[in-house]
């Protein structure tokens, strides 16, 4: 009635537990998918574990039929589950020796955490594996190199901006961080629009779309994000140190009640043409361009002109074979048809603002897409700072970073003291800084 | 009672019994098992109260539960001075016999939002106070002084009806030549209320008061539509409902730790069982029920 027991919750998964543990298993050999009872005898049917509810349609509209229309032995089939239950499913269903054939495959420490549980088959040596550069590679592999599952996509971080806005008031597309100031200054000057559409209410974005967006450029992509992994630096560091300075400058920029304004707010505060200039993440371009707005986007500005520019590629998802499955043979079969520009660029194009990880590059239909994807060109890519290993303890680099950043915005805490905060929780569990 | 009695008894419960073991019973003593032991290596091992003893030996682990304890009592203690009091405010008005036939209207009106979903409250309420789109200038939500109060006031206004509905049967139920003597001895609305009324619906009102502490340290759902998993500003708004979800569903920045999230379970758990027990067990039965 008034609340949810915590103990519902762990019903669920308890119920989960139990009902993996009886059920034979979850890869049938021989089932007759409804449609086809004649072939049923012949075809294999694999699954496709996913936390994508919102992509069932896709997968079983226009994915899957491609796939089956090349591989008529295989029937490949969707199963989703919610986001948030998600890691804990897939853990019990595999720990009870069922689960799906394929499994998609969560970036950094939560895979690495299910390598460890022997949940995939290795793919070392498959030519598979060739599509790839090393760093799309990487978020899927364990501590000694080896490939466990095969990048999907990817999400990119930006800057959308309003071309009205800025024809309106003469400006150009900023390309320093002098320049960028200098633009969202002016945009204040003037008084009718709000520069940055920015809350701080979701703190995840702050990181997401702000810091490991702007900040790179100060720490150098992976030679800063690799050095704190290693422990050959420090975020005390002056590059890391001026990354939050950059971003603590935002504050003059943002709308009024900024604390309490949540990620929609956001973007309709851009879509209704009241702000300038948004800082998000490739996934939102369906949601930004909504209303027929004038959108165009720029990459994080560079710390001085002609400097190197560096653009977040966040690895978002991969696909592994369960080692617990019966048909791996087909299960890569799957795996190396995904691996194919036929899947990737019907894949990308069906889900605008998810990017292809593939060396050969894919063409965008959708025209902010395609700017998106050509941030990338000349540009050094880096995924976001905090996710890999340094949030594998207690406390989480990652949910510190969100913190200390909503402390900058709301309550005025230096880039100095958040940086501090930041190395004193790392320290405090991670071997590397201590 | 004869053999066929108990014999009907047993069948009218078991299947009610059954079910209650199999959802309820079972599942809180499999996850009290759970915080037991060690799974993260993938093989189960038995670790005794580690669990615990790391929950509250980690710095930061320790300071989160610690800060989403006493978040919850501040949860808790506005719901106790708001809500039941508002209820039995509106039970009374609404048994006073002033509103005449509205009454009806009334009781709908304050109960409608009980049955809302949680969402849409949470959204409703989210505009309104938008310093953007609604009519507050000031970021309730978005200052950790005021996030807290805000919630739980939302949480009041939402579900203020239960009380009302639970006082308000119970003052239906005082007899009615009782009042009569009272007004016939001389004793104004204000004191009959005190000193008749309430004596005698005063089981009732404790009862409501101790199932408004289950409610609110099982509290979850709301914060969790407005702040989602982890909930900010500087987990100002963090309950126990809502680390427990972090702990074991774990949140984008925060691997999911079935074990832990189980020993969070188990504390919650015992922190209503000892205080509902402590109720039951000390107060409850001092409270004087009157044979009428």
């Amino acid at each position: 009635m008034h609340a949810i027991r915590a103990s519902v919750a762990l019903v669920a998964a308890a119920a989960a537990v139990l009902t993996s543990a009886c059920a034979p298993s979850a890869t049938p050999v021989t089932t007759g998918g409804g449609s086809a009872p004649a072939a049923a005898g012949e075809k294999t049917v694999l699954t496709l574990g996913s936390w994508r509810t919102e992509d069932l349609a896709m997968w079983e509209d226009e994915i899957l039929p491609a796939f089956e229309k090349s591989h008529p032995n295989i029937d490949v089939k969707f199963a989703a589950t919610n986001t948030n239950e998600y890691n804990a499913a897939i853990q019990s269903q595999v720990d009870g020796g069922t689960g799906p054939d394929l499994i998609t495959c969560r970036p950094y420490d939560v895979n690495r955490s299910w390598i460890k549980k022997g949940y995939f088959e290795k793919l070392d040596g498959k030519p598979m594996l060739d599509s790839f550069e090393p760093l799309a590679l990487d978020p899927w592999s364990d501590d000694a190199g080896s490939r466990y599952c095969l990048p999907t996509a990817a999400v990119l971080a930006g800057f959308y901006y309003n071309k009205d806005i800025f024809a309106e008031l003469g400006l150009q597309v900023p390309t320093t961080q002098e320049e960028f100031l200098a633009v969202l200054k002016k945009i204040k000057d003037n008084g009718k629009y709000t520069p940055l559409a920015v809350g701080s209410s979701e703190s995840w974005q702050l990181a997401y779309n702000g810091l490991y967006s702007i900040g790179p450029v100060y720490w150098k992509g992976e030679e800063g994000r690799q050095g704190l992994i290693k422990g050959t630096k420090k975020v005390t560091d002056p590059d890391f140190q001026k990354a939050f300075e950059a971003f603590a400058a935002w504050k003059p920029y943002l709308p009024k009640g900024f604390e309490s304004l949540k990620y929609p707010d956001m973007t309709q505060l851009f879509t209704l043409g009241k702000a300038a200039i948004l800082p998000d993440g490739s996934w939102n371009i369906n949601q930004v361009a909504v209303d027929g707005l004038n959108v165009g986007v720029f990459g994080p500005p560079t710390d001085v002109a002609g400097g190197e520019r560096y653009l977040q590629e966040m690895p978002d998802m991969a696909i592994g074979v369960s080692a617990a499955s019966k048909n791996k043979a087909a299960a890569e079969e799957f795996l190396a048809w995904t691996a194919t520009p036929e899947f990737l660029e019907l894949y990308v194009n069906k889900l605008p603002g998810f990017f292809s990880m593939a060396k050969q590059p894919v063409t965008y239909t959708n025209a902010l897409a395609q700017s998106f994807a050509d941030l990338k060109n000349g540009a050094k890519l880096t995924p976001r700072l905090g996710l890999d290993r340094l949030s594998a303890g207690t406390p989480p680099f990652d949910d510190e970073v969100w913190r200390v950043l909503q402390l900058m915005l709301n309550e005025d805490l230096s880039a100095q003291k958040a940086t501090e905060e930041l190395q004193k929780g790392l320290a405090s569990w991670y071997t590397p800084q201590q | 009672m004869n053999r066929a009695h108990y014999r009907y008894f047993l069948a009218f419960t078991l299947p009610a019994l059954a079910v209650y073991v199999v959802f309820a019973a079972l599942p809180l003593v499999n996850s009290i098992w759970y915080s037991l032991y060690d799974t993260d290596s993938g093989v189960a091992r038995f670790v005794g109260l580690e669990n615990y003893v790391y929950l509250f030996t980690n710095p930061t682990t320790s300071e989160r539960f610690w800060n989403a304890l006493t978040n919850n009592l501040e949860f808790f203690a506005i719901h106790l001075l708001v809500e039941v009091p508002l209820g039995l405010l509106l039970a009374a008005l609404l048994t006073s016999g002033r509103l005449r036939r509205s009454t009806g209207l009334y009781r709908t009106l304050l109960f409608i939002p009980t049955t809302l979903s949680v969402v849409i409250v949470g959204f409703v309420w989210r505009l309104i106070i938008n310093p953007l789109w609604g009519l507050v200038d000031f970021p309730l939500l978005g200052d950790e002084r005021t996030a807290l109060p805000t919630i739980s006031l939302m949480s009041v206004w939402q579900y203020v009806g239960i009380p009302m509905i639970f006082l308000y049967a119970a003052l239906l139920a005082v007899p009615n030549d009782v009042l009569e003597a009272a007004r016939v001895e001389g004793s104004g609305a204000w004191s009959t209320f005190w000193r008749v009324k309430f004596p005698l619906i005063a089981p009732q009102f404790g009862l409501i008061a101790i199932l408004t502490y289950i409610w609110t340290f099982n509290g979850f759902d709301l914060v969790f539509a407005l702040n989602g998993s982890a909930p900010g500003p500087n987990y100002s708004t963090d309950i126990l409902g809502t680390l427990f979800y972090r702990t074991f569903f774990g949140s984008s920045g925060q691997l999911s730790d079935l074990d832990l999230g189980a020993t969070v379970a188990s504390v919650i758990f015992l922190i209503i069982l000892v205080v509902t027990a402590a109720y039951f067990g000390l107060l409850h039965r001092r409270l004087r029920s009157y044979e009428l």
